[in-house]
Parts: structure tokens; sequence; C-alpha cells
């Protein structure tokens, strides 16, 4: 079991090192001048600076002591420095870090929880309203482009019905603290979230509806009703169990796509996160920002990989035996 | 060829399963109804600029004129562009690099998962190695980093996505080889002597073959999504108007034009639900089974 | 006869809505069983014996499945007209079965203990801790090794046998009135079924409950049980306590069934005899709506009337009877 574990952890790790191997390959592959990709194509790349970071990043050397210099600034923490902030990449991607997992988790949680319930009650009576509306939920939030729907929610919720703000994550004007500071911000994460999580309910209700039919059919929940229980115990306490772990699976599988769907929907909504900066990183072809946030992301799937793992143990008794 | 009569006899009545399960296709109405409308948008991307020739990329009427208040029916953009013929020439892009990144999608995601299943063991583990590492990437972050440093011409762009977007493709090819490959007629191929090519082309490929048309046809509506969030961005082909780019392009107007984001963000929207009717519909077509559900 | 019959089922019909149709897949099946009593139902697969059990828990997948006509008297009660919440007491507490598929029968994610113990919770009110020694007691008591310990497995830490008597300690649990057993060895490796076997032989005399052994092995009807009632396609075709029947089958399907046990010790005088065989198939329902006897296809005797008449079920005393106009007509 420990030993397991173990073996999870030099995994990750292993596939965080092999995703700055692929930052440094994509950097040197890429046509022009590799500095000239680092600093970016604006203006402030002077020939000094320009001299300066090729003797710092030693790149008269053999491909592999670079690699081997880069991984090691890498060690140190050094993820290089971002040209357009004049800030090292770190401190930006601290700074808006916390905004990032904010809005994910508030969205991924609230879709894998009704996304179940739907699923779990459609899965009952199939041919139901709520099965039909699974179906077009998730048909829907399948086909919409993420961004697109967020726009639309601005215009229905902001504009139309001046309900919520449209963007950023607090009131500029209010200098609010403490408890109405934390308002002030979840009201402002309702609709990027919401957005979020529409595109994630559609793919857990659809889920857990397929996994709640299939465990359904099953032997055991026929053992079940042959025991004489009461169709509660036999629905959440047999079915359900067995029919969340492909949802925890994908919760975990997914995650790269849950931040590529919120880098899009910050945008859409300025809130201040790291898709947000990418997007900005983008604009102003910040490259070294925008590995550095990608290298993070990595780091967020991997990390919520070994969550799901952890969880997983804990509802499947089959993987702890392994 | 051999290799397509060693497909199981399943059906009951002497119909080959292709045309089996276009019988059962054609009495799925959404999925009818959604062969239709991809159909509508293919003629109206390839033929429309043909027919309706407004340039795409000028200015022609006063800017933010709503919908129905000109000539131009669809009205115009911040820079008094044409909608409608943005949304026609848009198309033609939108299609052509979702197209071209599910062919890439589907050919990577095939060839890995076909060899990973098939010889198992050491190539399997490298290459499921190499899957899992790429569905830890944040697959739109990664996009993006390919497309800035190479420069966003169509080609990089349906490159990037094809690139990012294989893995669930070699997963599925995988457990669907790993589970042909003990099967009864291809050790008979194999005990007559079929090599490794053979088999994996000619023999197993075509069993395989229902769920991954499925998966290609899903694919592309994925590709579409994928190079819609690339191009709103801001990482499309200059020279191009998409659908994507349009919603980008006119985002900060919505206050005053929020036709200049519904309309193109509708085709998206219609283009890749009539993909996935029909690919819900094949899924059904293929599995009879699974529909009584 | 005095009291009522333990179970009588009357004109029993079964349904499965296919393609718009109402096919019957079991039809005008009645029999009685007694309080102790054990019987045998044999049939092929696909006779209608396993839904035939389902339906006396009130478990016919519906839909597609119905109970269209009949009813099935349990102590007098019809469990046709019974609701869910009537048999949900029933399930498990009055009546139980033991499924073919020890290997999925039992829910990945709880303990077998548990398992056991929800029942004794459900039905009986035991407290938590009360149903847990109980759990444990019937894992002893069905025969598996150091129970209190084993009570803590999950079910992918025991084998097909292990699994299967922990369904029968599932099933026994309440004491049940009835046991029924749907081919409950069919999964199991030879050695081990002749050890579930033996187990039910034991807890026959210990729990005194009435057990329906559901299978389609005549061999394992005439060691374990006192009647046998043979289905095909959907109907009874012959009954009869054990010893009588497998002595002297009346219907050539039954004939041909007891003729395919294979028999290790011959008498001297006589040449080994090739294995017999039914030779067809079983008819699949659709193909039970033409009138005549079902198994007229395949039977060599078979008459002109066996082709137009479906044949109705006529008592040869001694409690026996068969469906087969030849019997019929030697009779008359």
């Amino acid at each position: 079991m420990l030993k397991g574990s173990l073996r999870k952890l030099l995994n990750a790790l292993l596939l965080m090192i092999a995703v700055l191997v692929l930052n440094f390959t994509l950097i040197h592959i890429a046509p022009g001048d590799p500095v000239e990709a680092l600093v970016g194509e604006m203006g402030g790349a002077t020939p000094e600076l320009i001299a300066e970071l090729r003797s710092r990043f030693g790149l008269d050397q053999p491909l592999y002591v670079q690699l081997g210099t880069y991984l090691g600034r890498i060690a140190q923490g050094d993820f290089g420095h971002s040209l357009y902030y004049d800030q090292p990449v770190t401190a930006l991607i601290a700074e808006r870090i916390g905004p990032t997992i904010l809005l994910v988790t508030t969205a991924l949680f609230s879709a894998i929880a009704l996304g179940t319930v739907l699923g779990v009650f459609s899965a009952q009576r199939r041919r139901s309203v709520l099965s039909h509306l699974v179906t077009v939920i998730s048909l829907a939030g399948f086909s919409a482009p993420v961004f697109w729907v967020g726009i639309m929610l601005i215009l229905l919720l902001s504009v139309s019905v001046p309900l919520l703000p449209i963007s950023g994550m607090s009131s500029a004007d209010s200098a609010a603290s403490g408890l109405f500071y934390i308002l002030d911000v979840l009201h402002h994460l309702v609709l990027p979230a919401l957005t979020l999580a529409l595109i994630y309910l559609a793919f857990y209700s659809r889920l857990s509806r397929a996994s709640m039919l299939e465990v359904l059919g099953s032997d055991y929940i026929r053992t079940a009703r042959a025991k004489g229980l009461p169709k509660r115990m036999v629905i959440y306490k047999h079915a359900l169990r067995n029919a969340i772990l492909p949802v925890v699976t994908f919760a975990g599988l997914q995650f790269g796509q849950v931040i590529s769907g919120a880098v899009l929907v910050e945008t859409v909504f300025a809130w201040p996160g790291l898709g947000t900066l990418a997007f900005e990183s983008i604009l102003r072809r910040d490259t070294p920002t925008l590995l550095g946030i990608l290298f993070f992301s990595a780091v967020m799937v991997v990390v919520m990989n070994l969550v799901t793992d952890v969880v997983y143990r804990r509802v499947d008794p089959r993987i702890k035996a392994r | 060829m051999t290799a397509t009569s060693t497909t199981p006899a399943s059906a009951p009545e002497a119909v080959s399963p292709g045309r089996q399960a276009w019988r059962m296709f054609r009495q799925n109405h959404s999925a009818l109804f959604g062969l239709a409308i991809i159909a509508l948008i293919v003629l109206a991307s390839v033929f429309g600029p043909y027919v309706y020739t407004v340039p795409p990329r000028e200015m022609v009427w006063m800017p933010l004129t709503p919908p129905g208040e000109s000539e131009y029916l669809l009205g115009t953009d911040y820079l008094g562009r044409d909608l409608l013929a943005g949304l026609i020439n848009g198309g033609r892009v939108t299609l052509t690099v979702g197209l071209s990144a599910a062919v890439l999608t589907v050919l990577i995601g095939i060839t890995v998962g076909a060899l990973a299943g098939f010889f198992g063991g050491r190539v399997d583990d490298v290459l499921m190695r190499i899957t899992e590492f790429f569905q830890v990437l944040p697959n739109l972050l990664f996009a993006m980093v390919v497309v800035m440093l190479f420069s966003p011409s169509l080609l990089n762009i349906a490159v990037a996505i094809g690139v990012v977007s294989w893995t669930s493709t070699a997963r599925l090819t995988r457990a669907e080889f790993m589970r042909l490959r003990e099967m009864e007629f291809v050790k008979a191929e194999r005990s007559i002597g079929a090599g490794n090519a053979r088999l994996i082309w000619r023999v197993i490929l075509p069993n395989a073959a229902p769920p991954l048309i499925v998966v290609a046809a899903l694919s592309i509506g994925t590709a579409i999504l994928f190079e819609a969030g690339l191009s709103f961005l801001g990482l499309s082909d200059p020279n191009a108007t998409s659908w994507g780019r349009m919603i980008g392009d006119n985002r900060p107007y919505i206050l005053d034009s929020s036709w200049g984001v519904t309309f193109p963000g509708l085709c998206i929207f219609l283009t890749v639900l009539a993909i996935s009717l029909v690919g819900d519909g094949l899924n059904d077509a293929f599995n009879p089974k699974l529909r009584q559900r | 006869m005095t009291g009522k019959k333990l179970l009588s089922v009357r004109n029993l019909e079964i349904t499965f809505r296919t393609e718009g149709e109402d096919i019957p897949v079991v039809r005008d099946l009645s029999f009685d069983l007694d309080h102790g009593d054990t019987l045998g139902i044999v049939g092929e697969s696909g006779c209608g014996k396993s839904i035939t059990a389902l339906s006396l828990l009130g478990l016919v997948p519906s839909p597609p499945g119905r109970i269209s006509k009949g009813q099935i008297l349990f102590e007098g009660e019809d469990l046709v007209q019974a609701g869910e919440r009537r048999l949900n007491q029933v399930r498990g507490n009055d009546i139980s079965m033991v499924f073919q598929e020890p290997m999925t029968s039992l829910n990945p994610v709880y303990t077998i203990g548990e398992q056991i113990a929800e029942t004794a919770r459900v039905h009986f009110g035991l407290s938590p801790a009360k149903a847990w020694a109980r759990a444990v007691e019937m894992l002893d008591l069905v025969g598996i090794p150091s129970p209190d310990t084993r009570a803590h497995d999950f079910p992918h830490q025991l084998s097909g046998g292990m699994r299967q008597r922990v369904m029968i300690a599932i099933a026994l649990v309440c004491e049940p009135k009835l046991l029924i057993a749907d081919e409950p060895t069919t999964a199991l490796d030879v050695t081990v079924q002749a050890q579930v076997f033996d187990l039910f032989q034991e807890l026959k005399q210990k729990i005194g409950a009435a057990i329906i052994l559901i299978t389609h092995d005549i061999g394992v009807v005439a060691q374990m049980t006192n009647r046998v009632m043979v289905m095909y396609a959907g109907r009874k075709i012959e009954e009869g306590p054990v010893a009588e029947f497998i002595r002297d089958p009346r219907h050539p399907y039954t004939r041909g069934l007891v003729s395919c046990i294979p028999r290790l010790r011959l008498p001297p005088d006589d040449h080994p005899a090739p294995l017999f065989e039914i030779p067809g198939v079983v008819p699949s329902p659709w193909e039970l709506n033409r009138p005549g006897c079902a198994f007229a296809p395949r039977c060599a005797r078979a008459m002109a009337r066996c082709r137009t008449e479906n044949p109705v079920l006529a008592p040869l005393g001694d409690g026996r009877a068969a469906a087969c106009w030849l019997e019929t007509e030697a009779a008359a």
C-alpha cells in the first residue's frame, strides 16, 4: 500500500519532468531564435538583453547541457522572468493560481454533485421528463462552446436582467473587507462558475446516468432486491456507491480539460486567474509566463489525479487489495 | 478480401453489418435531422461564397447595424463587416480545420492504440505512458503554447489540436484490439501465416470499426469546439475568418451588438450538435441492444 | 389436507414484451409446495424455470416482463396482487433466493459480513452489533473457516465457492420458509459443486425450509429433492416423485433427459449404450404461438394430433402427471 503510494508519487514527479522537457523541446524546435521565443516578440528585447539572455541560458552549450541547466533552474524555483510584467513568473502565477482553483473547484464539484443527482434519478425512470432533460442537457452541453455560453449568460443575467456582475472577481469601488469581501467575491463567482459547471454538468449527468443504468441491471442489485431491502437502500446504499466509481475516475482524468475550459471562461469574465493570465500572455507573446502556466496547470492536474486516487481507494475496496 | 469475410456473423439474417446499421440509423429521426443540418452547413460553406458574394472582411455598411435593418440580413459588426458573409466564409475555415484536426486525431489515436493493444507488453507500457502524459497536459493550454510558438497558420492549428486530442481514441482502440486479438478468427488468420501488419490493419481493425467510427465522428465536433476556443483567444490565422474568431472579435462590443457573438456561436453550436446527433445515431445503430435503455 | 399449502402457484402466465408484442415465456403453470417439501424444477435453458423463480419474489424484470395471469399463493396470500412494500417483507424473510452467478451477485463495495447483517437488520430489526454477530454465526453455519475475521472480507477476496456459501448465508439469515436455489452450482468447479450440494443436504436437515431447486441436471434433482417438475418451452410437461420419475419417465422429452444421465454401473449383461441425445433445439418463445405440442418437432413418436392440439396435463396416479397425448391415449 505504502509502496503503491510511493510509486504513484514518483510517477507524478516523472510526469512533471516530462512536461518540462516538452516545454524545453518546444522552445528549441520552434522556428526562430529560442531567446526571441523566450523574451517574446515585443519591443523590449534589445540586442544587449538578447546577448545577456543568451549567455545566461548558456545557449552556446550543447542541448543536453542546456536541458540540465533548465531543469536545474526549475528545481530552484526559477521559472524565468516575465518581461511584460517585469516580475518572476512564479510570483505572477502564485498571485493568479488562487482564483483559478476557486473557480475550477466550485464549478467541478457543483457539476459533479448535480450531475450525479440528475443521472441517478433519471436512470430510475428511463422514459421520464427528467431522463429526457438529461439527454437534452448533455447534448447541448457537449455542443456549445463554453466561452459562448458565458457570453450568453452575461447577456441574460447581467445585461437583460442585471443580477450579476459582468466581470472581475470583486467590485472595483468596494473597499469592503471581511465577510462583505467574501460575499462580493461569491457574487462575482456565480456566473463564471455557472458557465463552467453547465458544460461539465452535461458530461457528468450523462456519465452517471449510464453508470447507474448499468449498475441497476447488475446481479448484486437483484440480490439486494431479493433480500427485501427497501428501495431507498437498494438505490442509495447498493447502487449509488458503485455507480459513482466512473464519476470519480473521470473527475481525475478530465481535470486537464476542466482547466482548459477555465482558461476560456476566465477570459470571458476577466476572472483574475491563470486563464486570463494565459490569454494576456498570448496577446503579449510572453512565452515564459505561458510556459509557466502550462507547467503549473499540469501540476494541478497531477495533484488532482492523486486526490482522485485516494478517493477511489476509499470508495472501491477492490483497489486497496492490489 | 478475406479480411472482411472474417467478420463474425452476428446478424440473424444475411445482411451486412453496415447495411443493418444504416437500416437502424434511418429510423433515428434525430440522427437524420443532424445529418440534414450538416449537409446544409457544408453546402453553405462550400457554395455559399459563390452565391452570396458580399466580401466578409470589408466594411460594407454602418458598424453595429442590428439584423434586419439593412440589406445585410444579419446586421454588421463593429467594423461594419457583413455578419452573414462572415458566417458563410467562416464556416469554410471552421469546417476545414475541424475536419483535418479530427483526421489527425483519429490517425494518431488509432495508430498508438492499435500498436499498444496488439503487441501488449513493453510496447503497450511505453505507449500508454505517453498517452497518460498527453492526458495530463491541459490540452487547450498546450495547444495555445504550440500555436503561439509556431505561428497561427491553419495547418499549425489543426496539428496542435490533433496532437492534444488523440488520447481517448487511443485508449478505445487499444481496448478493442486487446479484446479482438484473443478471438478465434484472429488466431485462425495467424495460424495460416498472416503477418502482424495484416493482422492489425486487415483483420482486427475492420472488426473494431464500429466504435471507432462513432469516436471519429464525435471528434470532428470536439475539434471544431477546440478551434473555436483557440481562435476566440486570438490564436487564429490572421488572414482567415472563423466562427470562433468572430465571437472573440465582437466580444468587447456585446453591450451594443449581441448579434455579433450570438450568430457565430449558434453556428458552432448547431454544427457540433448535429455532429453529436449523428454520432449518437451511429452508436445506436451499431449497438441496437443499448437502444432499449 | 389440513392447513394451507406453503406455496400454491395457479395458472401462472408471464409475458415479455418484444417488438410491441407480449410473448409468453411461462404459460398456465400450476404447482404446489408443502412446508419442508423439496421440489426440483428441471429444464433446458430458456424453458422459463428461472423466470418462474423470480416471479415468486416479484422480481420479474419489468418492463419488459410481467405476470399477465394467475396467482402465486404464499400461505394463502396472493403475491401477484401484493404491493412492493408487502413484497419487501416477504423477500429475504419468508422466501429467499440463491442465484446462479456467485461471482457477480455480491456487492463488490461492501464486506460480506455487512451484506448478511443488513438483511437481519431490515427484517428482524436487530441492532448493528447483534446483526453482525448473527452474520458471523451464519458464515460459520455455511462452513466458512474463521468466520469472525472472514466477515470483514470483501467479495473479491473470496473464491466462487466461498461466495456462493455467502449467498446461501444471506438467503438463510432470516430463517425463510422457502428457499429458492436457481442453478446454484452451475458456475462453479465440479469439486466445489459437490461441496455446495453437501452443504445444501446438511442445511436441509437443520433449517426445515422448503426448497425449490432449479437445475438442468436431473442427477442433482435425484440426489436433492423429493419431487420433480419438468418444464419445456414455458409449460410444465411432467411432474412426480423423484424415484418414480427417474425409474419410469413418461413424457418423451423427460425420457430423453433421463437417458442423458451417464450411468457408470451398467447391468453386467448390458452393452454400454451410447449416450442418448435429444435431437433438435428448444423452440424460441416466438415459435410457440402455433398450435400443438411444443416438443412435437423434436419428438420421435409425435402423432398427427401432437401437431394440432396442445396436450393437457393428465394425472397418472401416485401424484404423477404428464402432458403428452401418448399417455392420454394409453390411459383411454
